[in-house]
């Protein structure tokens, strides 16, 4: 035990507190050229001409990208479970969000490059655009993604990957054979525990997106080679996504890629996509220089993406005396205009939907809703910290409805050594009893004996009413 | 145009207009100076200009001009680190590091105004300066032991039963 109660100086101390940690805006490459991105104005719209000839023309212009030069176009950040793509690395036909990238320049200065995107003529054929996840799950909504207005890949997807793309890699169509289009979750009997059920609370829960709002904005130096490989300096979470997602969308074998990484000026989860590199490559390759992209304060704001909101609807099952005997919950998880990473914090979200208590009987359904709102994706817990609000808002409204206890209704339906998740798995090693013990203690209540005394052991006796029997599950062979 | 940074003179090629901060990174290629916004609105490329904090992004070059421009490189000396440097590891007010120079020197100029340990002061002279790591409690505990004038032995920054071998102590 040499870590557990030290203070280790950490290893960066004195390179931040000195000015000499190396973030990538800070790498110094002779020759650099500036990138820009010309980004979609409109939240949804057809583009119906592009035409980029006189920013190619322009004095110190070294390179001009538009989808065409991408050699894979889509990829899929869940390519790897078997879902196709999506989302266009630069927009071809469609723009589905304000601020998707179109086109990007390189050229010798910043103000240079950006003189150059406003040289791109572009024509835009304005369409309805959605802002709100419940309005887009409504069944009469304008119809804003090729997939529908939710992602239909849960569950099993028996055709191939390359299932309707067409030779660019983009999926008009959805594959064939598709069974799921939510996450949904069914256990015990739902019927029974509204059946017997003494009330049912209702609640409507909707936390909102989230900018992550680093102090470092998005930002990457690539440089090209000469022996052809192209060195990338990222400031990204996730360096070996990034090395797959470049070589995946420019075709080219791990090999060819350098990435440098591992100093990020603040993440928090919005730098987990990669949203710099492909393109900076892209460009470092046609024009041969060096590149740096760095997003201004105002794209981080507009165009990075934020944490998801969502809209949750919960209904409770309870007695009167304060135990859970079933919960109904809908879940709309906002995708923003692309799936990206949401299947998985949807998913995550169900298997965690009752939060730190034991509910044996659920009826859940969760589905990622597009709207036109930037692409959303991970950050701190994503999935998870929806749940912890809304399930947590919603016991103390039972308890107050209740007229029971809040920490005490908790104890009572907390998680026990045995009890089983949503999904069915066992907990191990549960903490909800001895946490609310330390809470009411924090705040200087004083529990009654009964609950004083509970800890995190197998339900038994009075705490192990006919109702949770069944959901019992066996912690052995884990 | 001629500017003196951390001591150092040097004759300057960009314009008297180009923010400072452009000169600094771009000109001079001292990039402990931090570029979090451009329109001054986080702090993070925060200097001394005369003592003064100053946020580097909004102010003319030539506003400095005949003036001592200090940065987070120049806080210290060669041979040891500032009372403020060696607090913000040792209460680990640096997590990303990012915002670390401005807030750092902000703090340096509020310590030599003569700044107290009271944190509602030190949050008032910080004011401004964005950090979207540590929550400033840290940052904040870090200012108020310079304050105090406490000492900072760091490789003893271990507290407790059990010392680290990166701590120098026993295994």
């Amino acid at each position: 035990m040499k870590v557990v109660g030290a203070r280790i100086p950490r290893y960066d101390g004195v390179a931040h507190v000195t000015g000499r940690t190396t973030y990538v805006d800070d790498v110094r490459v002779p020759g650099t050229l500036w990138a820009k991105a010309l980004r979609s104005p409109h939240h949804h719209a057809g583009i119906t001409r592009l035409d980029t000839s006189r920013a190619e023309s322009m004095p110190g212009v070294h390179a001009v990208i538009t989808w065409k030069d991408v050699p894979l176009l889509a990829l899929g950040h869940l390519a790897a479970l078997g879902i196709p793509a999506d989302e266009p690395l630069l927009a071809r036909d469609e723009v589905r969000y304000k601020g998707e990238p179109i086109a990007l320049v390189a050229a010798e200065s910043e103000q240079l490059a950006a003189a150059a995107v406003d040289a791109i003529e572009i024509g835009f054929d304005e369409r309805p655009a959605l802002f709100d996840l419940r309005q887009a799950f409504d069944p009469d909504a304008p119809q804003i993604h090729p997939w529908g207005n939710w992602y239909p890949f849960f569950g099993t997807v028996e055709s191939s990957l390359d299932a309707g793309a067409d030779a660019h890699g983009v999926v008009e169509r959805p594959p064939q054979h598709i069974r799921m289009d939510r996450r949904q979750i069914r256990k015990g009997d739902i019927d029974w525990a509204f059946a017997n059920a003494d009330t049912i609370v209702q609640g409507v829960y909707r936390p909102a997106a989230i900018e992550h709002a680093p102090l470092e904005t998005q930002v990457c130096q690539v440089v090209p080679e000469p022996d052809g490989r192209l060195t990338i300096y990222s400031c990204t979470q996730a360096l070996y996504f990034s090395l797959g997602v470049v070589a995946a969308h420019l075709k080219v074998p791990l090999n060819r890629l350098k990435l440098v990484g591992g100093t990020t000026g603040g993440g928090f989860g919005g730098k987990v996509d990669t949203a710099t590199e492909t393109m900076g490559s892209l460009l470092a390759l046609k024009s041969g220089r060096p590149v740096k992209w760095r997003w201004t304060r105002e794209e981080e704001f507009l165009c990075s993406s934020t944490r998801a909101p969502w809209h949750m609807e919960i209904a409770t099952a309870v007695t009167k005396d304060g135990w859970i005997l079933g919960q109904k919950m809908l879940t709309l998880h906002d995708s923003g205009a692309y799936a990206r990473f949401s299947p998985y914090g949807l998913t995550k979200h169900s298997f965690h939907h009752t939060g730190a208590y034991s509910i044996p009987n659920l009826q859940f359904d969760g589905y990622v809703v597009f709207t036109n709102r930037v692409p959303t994706t991970a950050m701190r817990g994503f999935g998870v910290t929806s749940v912890s609000f809304a399930v947590e808002t919603h016991m103390s409204r039972i308890a107050d409805l209740l007229g029971l206890d809040p920490i005490e209704i908790r104890l009572k339906n907390a998680n026990r050594i045995g009890d089983t998740s949503p999904n069915g798995v066992a907990y191990m090693d549960p903490s909800t009893v001895s946490t609310l013990q330390t809470i009411a203690e924090a705040i200087g209540q004083e529990l009654p004996a009964e609950y004083r005394t509970m800890t995190n052991e197998p339900r038994a006796g009075d705490l192990l009413p006919e109702h949770l029997v069944a959901q019992i599950g066996s912690t052995e062979g884990h | 145009m001629r500017l003196t940074v951390n001591g150092v003179t040097h004759e300057i090629e960009s314009g008297p207009l180009t923010p400072l901060l452009d000169v600094l990174r771009e000109e001079l290629g001292v990039t402990g100076t931090k570029a979090g916004c451009h329109q001054g609105g986080c702090g993070a490329c925060t200097v001394l200009v005369d003592g003064e904090p100053k946020r580097s992004c909004l102010l003319p070059a030539a506003y400095a001009e005949d003036a001592e421009i200090t940065t987070a490189e120049g806080i210290g000396t060669r041979e040891g680190l500032a009372p403020i440097q060696q607090a913000f590891i040792h209460h680990y007010a640096a997590q990303c590091g990012f915002c670390t120079s401005g807030m750092m020197l902000a703090a340096q100029a509020y310590i030599d105004r003569g700044g107290s340990d009271d944190p509602e002061a030190i949050q008032e002279a910080l004011g401004g300066h964005v950090c979207r790591c540590t929550g400033y409690s840290k940052i904040i505990d870090a200012v108020a032991a310079v304050a105090r004038g406490d000492s900072f032995d760091l490789t003893t920054t271990a507290v407790g039963k059990y010392t680290t071998m990166a701590t120098g102590g026993e295994a």
